[in-house]
């Protein structure tokens, strides 16, 4: 009895993001209803600034359900984007910028788990190094191939692509195939497991450097979807492009219920859920016309809260025995 | 004499289940009282709440005869209850002296800075006292062995010099050594009048030191022993409220394991911790593995499964050489690890992502596919098979009790019908009733052709279960013993020693 009560507790702790979610779109349509807003509109606006973060968040899964912790994901889109934009500048494809944009964002995955692997750093340590030499990168990009500050893509080249549909079906695809090899795959167990324990993990035969250079890959093709996705978007590129990218992508993943240390709580929805309640989050104080000051305190307290709330709840299930 | 330690009508619940139930018990200055009782009965909780770990529901307590309400587990020891805890009860990434005066670094300051070098020479001097002069005190917690950590955590406790002292479970952690330094810790505080609670699955310890022995089962107090009273039978039929049937441990003699070896290491050299060690294991054998604690046996369990490398020699399993753990389960080799919590289970995850790790390969679909039906099945076969209490198999591994945990750990290679099992103290911090049950399991297994190799520190297991036993000492293999009904401990120390 005593563990089912536990259970219970745990199940609903794992549904209180999705109610979070539910609440926030409940306050969000009430708000918008009271002061006439255009809801189609409003919606439209939220996926589109929603969207790249959720695809990139959910990427991001596979690092940290590792315990793992990435910090140039930021970097790495911008130099992905630049480098895309100029893949389609020599060759006005825009099949092949995206698959640059993709090999790229995936190569910089692939060095900072590799690095990790050869040096037996903490990837964390390598992606802060990537972190600098990446920004670097993006600011030599721009100066030898771009016009001014920036580089661009011909706005008509991607105009057809900047809807939400063909957003919303870029991030379905990406999510079907995390869903599938996360849920439904060795793979997502054998990560799962590996970030709840990595010892009893490689005593149970799984290959940790193998699993957290797969999980890189796995990231790294989200952001590179994400560097297409900024591009059709805002197809003029500078060195700030995505450079919130990597912090909404943490605050994302921990409003969705991911625990911070990762392991077998991990879940893929996390970054949807999260990246959507932080979007009609930042809507709803929008609407209340409130100064960007104290919205983003509201979102700093929220962010603490929920940290504390998930591990104190998971320190309570630990404490007694 | 004076009741030192009193607990009064003490109810603790965890959501609906009741943990303890109306319990009240009390010790004595120059005492030692003794609990027992299977995993779950409420030992540890109602020990736990005297020291300061968690709060009861209702109930009152007393301390020398003062109401005892102890904030936290440093307050309950700085005013002279300490408690030395079953699993890691240290930090493994600060200093061991740094973990003897944790949270008193203060004590050690010079204006800012901490005095390190005078912290390091008084935890030395603490370890010393307590026989455990061996323990660097500057060295990382980390870096100890399980044994270490635990004298670590005995040199923290004792360095208060606690009135009161509960030890839970914690004997069945450590080498022979190791006991004797808690015996004469336990003996020393009795003569100055000073009171010990001890906990313990070991009947003859608890019986041999112990003046007195309070049973609980479920929660409530069945029965207090006097030292008069003492009687083996009785004191397991009160712990599990039946006799226990069937032999405990093996009975047969005659029967001969195959001829077949399954498994061949030759010339294992890795520094001080197996030298020139060799060895072979049959089809259908259990091969016991005894020795002191740092003779290099459980070095040589890892080495087995691949999980470290030996810098010579070879082993092999049918002739076939395995490089890393993957390759060894391959080869049909499983190994449970002597440090459960953080070496075979990962406590954050369910009882189902536990068993089925291990058998990926054979529940996926095509290779890469798993199918929640397919491992449902699998891990409720292991579920059903070992008797494994809880609720269902989504329900979390840190919820269940240690012998269940254990069984989550032998699920984890029973499911992929590992035909090796490198098996290391597997019945550490177990009740008897599992220990009976996981007997029973190696038999079984035994009697399949499976072959296990039994790594323990327990000698009447040893000596209960092994068709052959060797007994290793500095790294070395000592001395080949066969399985025999005349085979008793005092021979087999011989060797260890």
């Amino acid at each position: 009895m005593k563990n089912k009560s536990k259970n219970i507790s745990a199940k609903l702790m794992e549904a209180a993001p999705v109610a979070g979610l539910v609440i926030l779109l409940g306050i969000f349509l009430a708000i918008a209803a009271a002061k006439n807003v255009n809801i189609p509109y409003s919606f439209k606006n939220i996926v589109n600034q929603s969207i790249i973060t959720m695809i990139v968040a959910t990427g991001a899964i596979y690092i940290y359900t590792l315990g793992a912790f990435d910090i140039s994901l930021g970097a790495s889109m911008c130099v992905s984007a630049l480098v895309g934009a100029m893949a389609y500048n020599a060759t006005q494809s825009v099949v092949v910028m995206l698959l640059v944009c993709v090999g790229c964002a995936v190569l910089i995955s692939l060095t900072s788990s590799v690095l990790a692997s050869v040096f037996n750093l903490p990837v964390f340590v390598t992606t802060i190094a990537m972190l600098s030499l990446l920004n670097a990168l993006s600011l030599v990009l721009i100066r030898v191939n771009g016009t001014g500050d920036v580089i661009q893509v011909p706005a008509m080249a991607v105009m057809k692509l900047n809807t939400v549909w063909f957003k919303l079906l870029v991030m379905a695809a990406f999510t079907a195939l995390c869903v599938l090899t996360f849920n439904y795959m060795k793979l997502g167990r054998q990560q799962k497991f590996t970030g709840g324990n990595p010892l009893c993990a490689k005593l149970s035969g799984l290959n940790a450097k193998k699993l957290s250079i797969i999980g890189f890959m796995m990231a790294g093709l989200g952001v590179g979807l994400g560097a297409f996705l900024t591009i059709t978007y805002a197809p003029t590129l500078s060195r700030n492009t995505a450079s919130s990218v990597g912090m909404d992508v943490i605050i994302s993943i921990v409003f969705g219920g991911m625990p911070v240390s990762g392991g077998a709580r991990s879940k893929i929805h996390a970054a949807i859920v999260g990246a959507l309640s932080m979007t009609l989050l930042s809507q709803i104080m929008l609407m209340l016309n409130l100064d960007s000051g104290i919205s983003q305190m509201i979102k700093a307290v929220i962010f603490l809260a929920v940290v504390y709330v998930s591990m104190f709840s998971s320190r309570k299930t630990i404490l007694p025995r | 004499m004076p009741d030192i330690v009193e607990i009064k009508n003490m109810s603790k619940r965890f959501g609906p289940t009741v943990a303890l139930d109306d319990v009240s018990l009390s010790a004595c200055s120059g005492e030692v009282l003794g609990l027992i009782g299977e995993n779950g009965s409420g030992k540890s909780t109602a020990t736990s709440i005297y020291a300061g770990m968690q709060k009861c529901d209702e109930g009152t307590m007393l301390f020398k005869g003062q109401p005892w309400n102890p904030l936290s587990m440093n307050d309950a020891l700085a005013k002279g209850v300490g408690m030395i805890v079953q699993e890691n009860g240290t930090v493994p990434g600060i200093s061991a002296a740094e973990n003897i005066f944790l949270g008193e670094t203060a004590e050690f300051t010079n204006g800012l800075f901490v005095n390190r070098k005078k912290m390091i020479e008084k935890a030395q001097n603490a370890l010393d006292r307590i026989g455990a002069d061996h323990i660097n005190a500057a060295l990382p917690a980390g870096a100890l062995d399980f044994q270490d950590r635990k004298l670590v955590e005995i040199a923290r406790v004792m360095e208060k010099n606690p009135d009161v002292l509960v030890v839970d479970e914690t004997t069945t952690a450590l080498s022979q050594k190791g006991r004797d330094i808690i015996y004469r810790i336990m003996e020393e505080m009795k003569n100055a009048g000073k009171t010990v609670i001890f906990i313990s699955h070991d009947l003859d310890e608890i019986m041999n030191r112990c003046d007195r022995l309070t049973v609980l089962r479920d929660g409530k107090i069945i029965r207090t022993f006097n030292s008069d009273e003492f009687e083996e039978g009785a004191i397991k039929a009160a712990m599990i409220g039946r006799e226990l049937s069937g032999s405990y441990y093996r009975d047969d003699y005659e029967e001969e394991t195959e001829s077949e070896t399954v498994l061949t290491a030759e010339h294992l050299n890795l520094t001080d911790q197996l030298i020139d060690f060799s060895m072979e294991v049959r089809k259908g054998e259990i091969l016991g593995i005894g020795g002191l604690s740092h003779c290099g046996m459980h070095t040589l369990g890892k080495v087995l499964f691949a999980a470290e490398k030996a810098e010579s020699g070879t082993i092999k399993v049918h002739d076939h050489t395995y490089e890393n753990e993957a390759a060894a389960m391959k080869e049909g080799i499983g190994y449970v690890a002597k440090d459960r919590d953080t070496e075979s289970l990962v406590l954050e995850a369910s009882i189902k992502d536990n068993i089925a790790i291990a058998g990926l390969d054979r529940i996926a679909v095509k290779k890469h596919f798993i199918f929640r039906k397919n491992e449902n099945r699998y891990v409720d076969e292991q579920v059903a098979s070992l008797s494994i209490k809880c609720n269902d198999s989504s329900q979390y591994v840190s919820t269940l009790s240690g012998g269940n945990k254990q069984k989550v750990a032998f699920g984890k290679w029973m499911g992929r019908d590992s035909q090796i099992l490198i098996l290391d103290c597997p019945t550490r911090g177990v009740d008897i009733g599992v220990k009976q049950s996981m007997y029973q399991l190696m038999y079984r297994m035994k009697q399949e052709g499976k072959s296990i190799i039994l790594i323990s520190e327990e000698m009447a297991e040893l000596i209960g279960m092994s068709d052959r036993l060797l007994i290793m000492k500095d790294g070395r293999l000592q001395k080949e013993l066969k399985r025999s009904r005349e085979l008793s401990e005092a021979d087999v120390i011989e060797y260890m020693i």
